[in-house]
């Protein structure tokens, strides 16, 4: 176990986990417009089911959907 | 589901952000202002952008988000806003990206309005616009500096329907780490891919074609995310946490979001029904458009046509490799005399007398006593717009019944 920040909140999860499961797991609305940054930076979509989260990773779900982000 | 690959399929399939709880075929119009939430922190993570939901419509709609969501099917867009009209889309992107003691690089031929607002409004905010010719690179080269922001270009300038080379002027400004705007509002998105000609943000008046021809006001911001925004002064420090999102952070988070020019849902409607259209109509509009301008070109009382489809145009070759088959639908043609082009005006009798574009209806204007009058004659001669030229923008008539009215129209004018 080890624990990450996701959208600013601490989680104690299994590491390492793929980005993928961290979606199944918190439940993401509409995971196909999610964007995701991992420590600040963002990753690209066709990544999500490769890239591994460690413990102190900070992680932020947003929403750049639409035409638009909601932020 | 089969992955659409057609033009028309994608924007009729596009799907809707969240189903549809009645599953309407057509996005309902939500025309409420607010939207409730189930609890202070899932109001709280809206507002950070942490969930999928709308708060306010001013900022985002499902009807307008769903009219984005099919302009980003077509285009391969990273993002895609809607405004309340293609100038609140000029001047969003303007604001966006300019500040006092910075500069733009623009052609004096441009759209009436967009040109006073890059020569006049803005310069009262102490943004410059330096003019200069956008066919020429070392002309652009030459006026570039280190505190210039962005080139602005027309894909097809109304009303002169000149066309600039544009993998060479993107190629120009990426050289000098500047994006390049593009206003394709001339040639739609089924007829011109604005990515793969290095355009970075197009902004569209999708009043003209798009909307279905001329129902509602509209304009669209479409965010390539090609350019590099960490090159930009502005928006350097939002790349940071917002990579290739920077921009458009920048606009929904604060340009878009204070300057408040928002669709309305009940456009943003009419808007998606258009769409659905635009390639059979603008297809239809655009051959209307070169058989007419070989027709005019027969008829002894005018004395030029020019249209960038048109064999001998300075710029058939260009338009012809960015555009297709389709270069835009709109000609403009001389008769000898101001008063010649009012008498034709005035024996027309289907087509209309009226300033937009794009149309369904065929729509013909004197540009020099209308959309340019705020202008003295030497400035209007400057910008390439003189008192023997009309403007024809092709509706989707049948072409028969436009030659006739042509005719009878010229049989009347001396």
């Amino acid at each position: 176990m080890g624990s990450i920040l996701v959208n600013g909140k601490a989680q104690e999860v299994e590491v390492p986990v793929s980005l993928i499961e961290l979606i199944r797991n918190n439940k993401v609305e509409q995971p196909e417009m999610v964007s995701i940054q991992v420590n600040g930076e963002f990753v690209d979509r066709d990544s999500f089911e490769t890239t591994q989260i460690n413990a102190n990773d900070e992680v932020d779900f947003l929403y750049f959907m639409g035409g638009g982000s909601r932020c | 589901m089969l992955k659409p690959k057609g033009f028309t399929t994608k924007i009729i399939h596009t799907p809707y952000a969240k189903e549809d709880v009645n599953h309407a075929l057509h996005q309902p119009i939500y025309s409420n202002a607010a939207y409730d939430f189930e609890s202070a922190e899932q109001m709280e993570l809206a507002f950070q952008g942490r969930l999928p939901v709308h708060a306010y419509s001013r900022i985002t709609n499902p009807t307008v988000e769903n009219f984005e969501l099919r302009i980003k099917q077509i285009t391969g867009a990273l993002n895609v806003t809607a405004l309340s009209s293609g100038m609140a889309a000029v001047s969003n992107v303007i604001f966006l990206l300019a500040s006092a003691g910075t500069n733009i690089i623009a052609s004096r031929h441009l759209f009436g309005n967009t040109y006073v607002f890059l020569e006049s409004t803005i310069r009262e905010f102490g943004i410059e616009t330096r003019f200069c010719d956008l066919t020429n690179q070392e002309e652009v080269k030459a006026n570039i500096d280190s505190n210039t922001v962005a080139i602005f270009v027309e894909t097809i300038t109304n009303p002169q329907l000149e066309v600039v080379d544009l993998k060479s002027l993107s190629q120009t400004a990426h050289e000098q780490n500047i994006p390049l705007i593009a206003d394709s509002t001339l040639t739609p998105p089924n007829v011109f891919n604005a990515k793969d000609f290095g355009v970075d943000i197009e902004v569209i008046s999708s009043t003209k074609c798009i909307s279905g021809g001329g129902t509602s006001i509209g304009g669209l911001i479409i965010d390539y995310g090609t350019f590099s925004w960490s090159k930009s002064k502005k928006l350097a420090i939002l790349t940071k946490k917002f990579g290739p999102y920077a921009f458009n952070y920048k606009l929904r988070r604060e340009i878009f979001r204070n300057l408040g020019a928002c669709m309305s849902p009940f456009a943003a409607y009419l808007q998606s029904l258009g769409l659905e259209t635009l390639q059979m109509r603008f297809e239809k509009a655009a051959i209307n458009c070169r058989e007419l301008a070989r027709f005019l070109e027969e008829q002894p009382q005018v004395t030029a046509v020019n249209y960038p489809g048109k064999e001998g145009s300075t710029f058939h070759e260009i338009s012809e490799l960015q555009f297709g088959d389709y270069p835009g639908a709109m000609l403009t043609f001389d008769f000898a005399t101001r008063e010649a082009c009012f008498t034709f005006m005035n024996n027309l009798e289907l087509i209309r007398r009226a300033t937009n574009v794009y149309d369904n209806k065929t729509l013909i204007l004197h540009p020099a006593s209308t959309i340019y009058c705020d202008f003295d004659r030497e400035t209007r001669e400057a910008l390439h717009v003189y008192d023997t030229t009309l403007r024809l923008s092709l509706g989707i008539e049948d072409l028969e019944d436009l030659k006739s009215d042509l005719l009878q129209a010229l049989n009347k004018t001396e």
